[in-house]
């Protein structure tokens, strides 16, 4: 796979405080590249070294196959930047943002106004073209940061925690033009503390903690290789001993505890274990009231690497 | 391009400022045409004096004494100090001038000696020492340039002959003059609030953090977004001079149609550039507008104040004017009354108004330093 981004050895300190310490990572065409972690964990200042807004004090970084420097015209032309906070001119419109931004990369007149056409679409903001930002709720004004990121259609894009303080109606909006971005061809490199996101969007993920990279891989990869257990919930009565030695022999089972009426199995990794289980209930004719199962999530995985909730 | 367009874009949201400042300049303007038109009714009348003349007959005494007898009427009376002061007392003359002992000499040394006077202190005495001053003026001038005591009187009376020739006009311009004067003084605060006001919230705009990150990271060299900036600024400033310009030839043509609006112009011109590297001082430093709205108005209003933009500068404590020296608009200000009360225009006369200009220029120099310094500051910090 062609590599899009080559970060190697990648170090920033501020002062004795190591904010990113020997970082190396690859970002590959095509793919939504999650870069997960607390806040702190050094995601901003590694997209900021990136993009040659910060100096950094060791390493080297290549995009495009070119190395990067404040004066790679060529290649920012090529790169949109979402950055966290929401930077628009208070006194413009929605229209006449998008197309300020986007005239910083696309000169000509004509061939911008699609390009700013197609990011209003995007974003869905055909409704709000003529207003200005203090009129936007925060959610059109987070999808007006991201139109103006992205109007000049670039193949690398940086979406640095898009989605902060987002109502769910315009969050759903912002991943689905993500998504479409991603289906355009471009490569996206996404930083947020938002779990739920990654696991949708993400095709791999680099977990980030005090500048250091904990994991990296497919979010199957990173559940994988911490050997998390899943866990089935059974609520059933009067439950017989003899049946709970039965259940302890199926396959893939850990541990069996029965207290107050609720059945709690856990697993090792594998496969069909709910099935299994369900097989066994019904061939026994054991009558439950609710069953349920948790499949391990991408913050057992962090609180296991980490030892710490992601959101702390 | 794009930013030199929007640039616009954004100060169009400014555009009702623009024209408060504006329609308050033109206001104020026109009050001054209507409160300082005294000019029609005006006829000189030819004061009376006498001359005690305690030097003798040479050249410059004997000079000063023609000149006072050109423009006044020369009573003979009695030169013991009982009948002059009769004289006075009963305006038999309105003037009376002591020319001491040595004058002539002392003057070329440059010793400055004091002629007394004795006056009625009505309107004929005032303007006979209108005359002498101005005579006295005239000969300082050409006597600290060191030339020769016959080069002094030819310069002098060449000088005064100019003004007497254009007596009448120059006393029509005394109020057109005025007049001008008022209102480049209230363009102190025009520019102030309209220039400094705009430009440094419109910088503010385009200079915010976030906004010039995503200006850096974009394809455009910050270095042409930069001069686009400026270019634009600069255009703005200029226009904004050239509407008051105009707005100044409409309401007093006669000045600003002459030398003396020239210096107006130019003068106005360096205090725009001063209000221009003020505003690119605050719109770089402070990026919160509330901010700059406050600074401004105290900037606007507090230099207007304390440098007679508002109050004639003779009416101001010495204590405030000392104060004003650090502001440019002091300098500015003390320029369009220079301008006010100059009575012939060459480079020997009009070295007070260039030494202010200077001034004005080097708090430019220094506000642009000032600004580098604190922005190259600020790029490290962040």
């Amino acid at each position: 796979m062609e590599k899009i981004i080559e970060v190697m050895n990648l170090t920033k300190k501020y002062k004795d405080l190591k904010a990113i310490d020997h970082l190396s990572f690859d970002v590959y065409k095509g793919e939504i590249l999650g870069l997960l972690g607390p806040n702190g964990s050094g995601k901003s200042t590694t997209i900021n070294c990136i993009l040659s807004l910060l100096k950094f004090n060791e390493g080297n970084i290549t995009i495009f196959g070119k190395e990067m420097t404040p004066d790679s015209y060529e290649t920012k032309s090529k790169i949109g930047v979402v950055f966290q906070e929401v930077a628009v001119l208070e006194e413009l419109t929605v229209y006449e943002n998008i197309d300020y931004f986007c005239g910083l990369y696309i000169k000509d007149k004509t061939a911008r106004k699609n390009y700013v056409n197609e990011a209003i679409h995007l974003v869905g903001l055909e409704d709000f073209k003529k207003f200005k930002p203090k009129q936007l709720s925060g959610g059109l004004l987070r999808r007006l940061n991201i139109a103006c990121g992205v109007a000049h259609k670039p193949s690398l894009i940086f979406l640095d925690e898009p989605t902060v303080a987002v109502d769910p109606q315009s969050r759903n909006n912002i991943l689905d033009g993500i998504k479409t971005l991603r289906d355009q061809g471009a490569t996206i490199v996404y930083t947020t503390h938002y779990m739920e996101e990654v696991e949708i969007l993400c095709d791999r993920i680099i977990i980030i903690d005090k500048g250091n990279i904990i994991a990296q891989g497919t979010k199957q990869e990173l559940k994988d290789l911490t050997g998390i257990e899943e866990k089935v919930t059974v609520e059933i009565d009067n439950l017989e001993p003899n049946k709970i030695e039965d259940i302890k022999k199926l396959d893939n089972v850990k541990e069996v505890n029965y207290n107050n009426n609720t059945l709690l199995i856990t697993y090792k990794n594998g496969k069909s274990n709910f099935g299994n289980l369900l097989h066994y209930l019904n061939k026994e004719n054991l009558v439950y009231n609710k069953i349920y199962s948790e499949r391990p999530t991408l913050n057992d995985v962090f609180l296991e690497l980490t030892g710490k909730e992601l959101r702390d | 391009m794009t930013v030199f367009k929007y640039f616009f874009k954004v100060l169009n949201s400014y555009k009702f400022f623009i024209i408060l400042t504006t329609v308050l300049l033109v206001g104020f303007g026109c009050f001054s045409l209507k409160t300082n038109d005294t000019t029609t009714n005006f006829v000189a009348n030819e004061p009376t004096s006498i001359i005690i003349n305690e030097d003798g007959d040479n050249d410059i005494t004997k000079n000063l004494c023609e000149y006072i007898k050109k423009n006044s009427t020369i009573k003979e009376i009695n030169t013991d100090e009982d009948s002059i002061n009769d004289a006075i007392f009963y305006r038999q003359v309105s003037y009376a001038i002591y020319i001491p002992n040595n004058y002539g000499e002392d003057f070329l040394k440059g010793s400055n000696p004091e002629i007394k006077i004795k006056a009625t202190g009505d309107s004929n005495s005032a303007y006979m020492k209108m005359l002498l001053e101005r005579y006295i003026k005239i000969v300082n001038i050409y006597q600290q340039e060191g030339l020769s005591e016959s080069e002094i009187i030819q310069n002098a009376n060449r000088d005064l002959e100019k003004n007497i020739e254009v007596e009448m006009t120059s006393k029509i311009n005394a109020n057109s003059l005025s007049q001008s004067t008022f209102f480049y003084n209230f363009a102190n605060y025009s520019l102030l609030a309209g220039c400094v006001f705009i430009v440094a919230m419109v910088l503010s705009s385009f200079r915010n953090r976030y906004i010039r990150k995503r200006t850096i990271v974009s394809s455009t060299k910050y270095t042409s977004f930069n001069k686009s900036l400026f270019l634009a600024n600069a255009i703005f400033a200029l226009a904004l001079w050239a509407i008051y310009v105009i707005i100044s030839i409409l309401l007093v043509k006669d000045v600003m149609l002459s030398l003396y609006g020239i210096l107006y112009m130019i003068n106005s011109f360096v205090f725009t550039i001063c209000c221009l590297s003020i505003a690119f001082l605050i719109g770089n430093v402070i990026s919160n507008k509330d901010g700059i709205n406050g600074i401004v108005n105290v900037l606007a209003l507090g230099s207007s104040f304390l440098c007679g933009a508002f109050v004639p500068v003779e009416f101001l404590p010495s204590s405030v004017l000392t104060i004003a020296h650090i502001l440019p608009s002091y300098w500015y200000i003390q320029n369009n009354q220079f301008i006010s009360t100059l009575e012939t225009i060459n480079f020997h006369t009009l070295k007070p108004y260039l030494v202010n200009l200077t001034v004005i220029v080097l708090f430019i120099i220094g506000f642009i330093v000032l600004t580098n310094i604190i922005t190259k500051h600020k790029r490290k910090e962040n």
